[in-house]
Parts: structure tokens; C-alpha cells; sequence
């Protein structure tokens, strides 16, 4: 089998999903700690120093766009398998055993996907693309060069409540998305294990599935309070 | 337990062949003993229908010991009803109370056509399993017992996969309508054995391609298929496959 029918099968294509998938969760750790300086009250010293840095270093830039590809590839993968999942029972059932037999998150996985990618898109149209092309203030800590102020654009953004209640509804998709995304990944590579299965799970569900989404999402709601 | 009669009203799906209109009709039933299986309350629906002059109700059964895994219904949206580890056959009455309304099905999948009323095509499990779902040996003297040593732990679980009865359970019960834990069943149980090991990865790779060509859906872990299996297949045969699939793909040359 060549590379090429070796990820047009149901499997590979399940295999790239799980490993962009992954990759995204390691992403979104490093994501989660610098967001955290915006709740520092140093008039965004931390933070923008942090956001220059990362904006700028080559290194980082390179895995930026890795991301950015790995978020495509994972969303219209996703996508077209879940189409085909759909196809493949085109008289539906009358009756369905609801969570019976399957647990309610692990049969949301394509609506929390959409959602977390419509979420994504305007996130990065907020900030993502207003600090790399658009006019955004400065500010000068005493370094050489006066910073981008993205620590102000983000503290203004978090002042309109509409903001803060698509974020929070984001992070309730993300941690929807990840309670079944985390462990299922760990499936699909084949890694079932009677000795780490209970690790995979609990990391799923406590740390990527409930500790990380509310702290993403508390940022945007005590700036909103403070 | 106490032995009881009850009275039932049955919404069975009725289709006239593969490319006609199916459709819900309802059926009221009495004097059902909690002792019958569900296909004899079937039975006794059908000679009720025969002795009006009306067509019965086509189903598929054959051995009635829960074994041959040919009574692809859905009963109350669950694959084989109610109970967990069984096959309809082995459904009994006394899993519904007087006055219940009870939806039969057939299993709805693209890849399993219904032929008949509640009787579907299950043949796409079949052309997986020419794919790849066997052992070649070369014909000659039986070998002596023993010859080839299994470690027990393996033989058990290579035994447990090899339960598997085709049924389509897993299938019915998949949202995706996805065949993975039959084909994982299959496969395990080869993978698992010295006997398997020369198609070991052609197997792998030839039974997905099949099982995707039949357009079955993918897995997303779900594990409607474990809860609806009736002889219990682990969601760990997935992994296997899983396992077998990759490494298959990435070192096999052809």
C-alpha cells in the first residue's frame, strides 16, 4: 500500500485527525500559560514582551504556521470522514438509544469541532490579525523599542460582554471536544493498555477537558469584573 | 422469576423489497408468555397474520441458540434489544411488562440493504472476510498436537476475538454505521495466533481497504459496539487492528 492509499483509508485519515489533534493539545498548554500574564496588573510589561517574543522569534513562527496547517488539516479531515459516517446509514433510526450505550460527548465531536473552528476564526481575527497587521498602539517599558500593546487591545475586547460569552461558549465546545478527542487519539494509534488507560483518561477528562478550558475561560471573565 | 402473560403493541418496519418504500405498521399482540424468546412472540405474530391472510413478517433466524447471529433487529433502539450480551433469539419476553409498546427495526446501515421487512443483506462482511480474514495451509499430514506452542494468555484472547458471530451488531449500533470491531475481531483473532502470522500485514491492509470499499463509516470510539456486542468483543480489538493497520502500512512493501 502506497503512502498515498495508506491516508485515503478510513484509518489514516483517522490517524492524521489524532495526531493534529494531539499536536493542538500540546499547543494549547503553552497558549494557556501566556495567557495567563493578562492578569498581571504591571500595565502589560509580561504579556507584551511575551507577545513580541512570539511574534517574532523564527523558531516559534515556523511552529506557529505548523499550527495553523495542523488546525486546517485536522477540521477538513474531520470533516469529510464525518460526512462519510453520515452517508453510511441513509435510512436513519425511528428509535436511538441516546447514552445507553455511548457516552453523549463522544457522539458530539463534530458539532464542538465546528464550533471550537468558528471560534478559532474569529479569535484569530481579533488578535491574531490585529497584531500582526493591524494599527495597534504601543508602548515603551524601556527597552530599545516601543511594544505592541496587544495587553490594552485585549483588556478593551474583554470589556464588550458579547466577547466574553463567545469565549466562555468556546471553551465549553473545547472542553466537550477534548473529555472524548484526548482518549479517542490514544485509541486510534492502537495505544489501549490496561496499565495506562486510566492515565490517558484522567488527563483527558481532568486536564485537557476541564482544567485548561476554565482557565482560558476565566481570563476573559475577570477582566470583564475587574 | 414469576412466570406472566402479557399484552404488547408492536410498530414493525414492513418493506416490500430492497428498492421499496419501507414503513412503520402496528401490531397488537396478546397473550405473549414471559417465558417466549422474542422471535416466538414473533412467531406467534406471524401464524396470526398467516390465519387472517395477510403476508408475514420476514426476519432472519437460524439457530435460535444465539450463535449464528442472524436476527438483525433493533428493538427499541438497541441492537438485540434490551439486554446486554445477547442476541434476539436469546431475548426473552419477561424483558418487557404488560402494556409496553415495543419498535422493531431492521439493522439500517448503506452496507446492510434490507432485503425484506427486518431481514438485511449482511454479504459486505462476507467480501471483507475473502479479503483477507483467513489462513492459507497447505494441504498433508495433520500435525502432531502441540507442535507449535501458543501461550495461553494469547490463546484466551485470540479465543474471546474469535467469538465473534458476524452478527452486524456493531454495525447496527455505530452511529458512523462502522464495521471496525467485526473487522477487529477478525483480525485479532489471526494476529494473535503463530498460524496468522505469514498474512499477517496483507491481511491488515486488505480487509480495511475492503471494509472502506464496502462503505461502512469510521470509528470515532464511541463504544456503542462493545455495549451492543452480543458475544462481548473488546474495543481493544480496535486498538489492535489499529496497531495491525499502521504497522502494516508503514513496513509492508507491496
Amino acid at each position: 500500500m502506497k503512502w498515498s492509499q495508506f491516508f485515503n483509508t478510513s484509518i489514516g485519515k483517522k490517524l492524521l485527525v489524532g495526531a493534529t489533534g494531539l499536536f493542538l493539545c500540546s499547543f494549547i498548554i503553552v497558549h494557556l500559560a501566556g495567557n495567563f500574564q493578562l492578569l498581571y496588573n504591571d500595565g502589560g510589561k509580561a504579556f507584551n514582551t511575551y507577545a513580541a517574543f512570539m511574534g517574532h522569534n523564527e523558531l516559534i513562527q515556523l511552529i506557529a504556521w505548523g499550527l495553523k496547517i495542523a488546525i486546517l488539516l485536522h477540521a477538513f479531515i474531520a470533516l469529510q470522514l464525518t460526512f462519510r459516517n453520515r452517508a453510511a446509514r441513509p435510512v436513519k433510526y425511528a428509535v436511538n438509544p441516546g447514552n445507553q450505550t455511548s457516552s453523549w460527548f463522544s457522539r458530539q465531536m463534530a458539532i464542538m469541532g465546528s464550533i471550537l473552528l468558528i471560534f478559532i476564526v474569529i479569535h484569530l481575527a481579533n488578535f491574531w490579525w490585529k497584531f500582526h497587521f493591524g494599527e495597534i498602539p504601543t508602548q515603551n517599558y524601556g527597552g530599545e523599542e516601543p511594544l505592541k500593546d496587544l495587553y490594552t487591545v485585549v483588556q478593551v475586547a474583554f470589556k464588550e460582554l458579547w466577547i466574553v460569552v463567545l469565549y466562555v461558549i468556546g471553551m465549553i465546545a473545547l472542553s466537550f471536544h477534548l473529555i472524548h478527542g484526548f482518549k479517542s487519539a490514544f485509541q486510534t494509534f492502537g495505544l489501549n493498555h490496561v496499565k495506562y488507560n486510566g492515565l490517558i483518561s484522567f488527563v483527558g477528562v481532568w486536564l485537557f477537558g476541564i482544567l485548561i478550558p476554565v482557565g482560558f475561560a476565566i481570563i476573559p471573565v475577570v477582566i470583564y469584573f475587574k | 422469576m414469576e412466570h406472566y402473560n402479557m399484552n404488547l403493541t408492536l410498530k414493525v418496519w414492513r418493506q416490500k423489497n430492497t428498492d421499496a418504500q419501507g414503513k412503520f405498521e402496528t401490531y397488537p399482540v396478546s397473550g405473549i408468555s414471559s417465558e417466549m424468546s422474542f422471535l416466538e412472540m414473533f412467531d406467534v405474530l406471524n401464524e396470526k397474520l398467516i390465519n387472517e391472510g395477510k403476508e408475514p413478517i420476514a426476519f432472519d433466524h437460524d439457530c435460535r441458540e444465539g450463535i449464528c447471529g442472524a436476527c438483525s433487529m433493533h428493538i427499541n433502539g438497541r441492537a438485540h434489544g434490551p439486554w446486554a450480551g445477547t442476541t434476539t433469539c436469546q431475548l426473552h419476553m419477561r424483558a418487557f411488562k404488560d402494556g409496553d409498546t415495543v419498535t422493531v427495526e431492521p439493522w439500517r446501515a448503506g452496507s446492510f440493504p434490507v432485503v425484506k421487512d427486518l431481514t438485511v443483506d449482511r454479504s459486505a462482511f462476507d467480501r471483507i472476510i475473502e479479503a483477507g480474514g483467513y489462513v492459507s495451509v497447505n494441504t498433508g499430514n495433520a500435525q502432531d498436537a502441540n507442535s507449535i506452542l501458543v501461550p495461553k494468555d494469547q490463546s484466551d484472547e485470540a479465543f474471546a476475538a474469535a467469538a465473534c458471530i458476524g452478527c452486524g451488531a456493531c454495525v447496527a449500533a455505530c452511529k458512523n454505521s462502522s464495521a471496525m470491531l467485526f473487522v477487529s475481531a477478525k483480525v485479532s483473532q489471526l494476529a494473535l495466533l503463530p498460524q496468522g502470522q505469514p498474512e499477517r500485514k496483507s491481511r491488515a491492509l486488505n480487509m480495511i481497504a475492503q471494509m472502506d470499499k464496502e462503505m461502512f463509516g469510521s470509528c470515532t470510539n464511541t463504544g456503542a459496539c462493545e455495549a451492543e456486542c452480543p458475544k462481548e468483543i473488546s474495543l481493544t480489538n480496535i486498538a489492535r487492528l489499529n496497531r495491525e493497520f499502521i504497522s502494516a502500512g508503514f513496513t509492508y512493501e507491496k
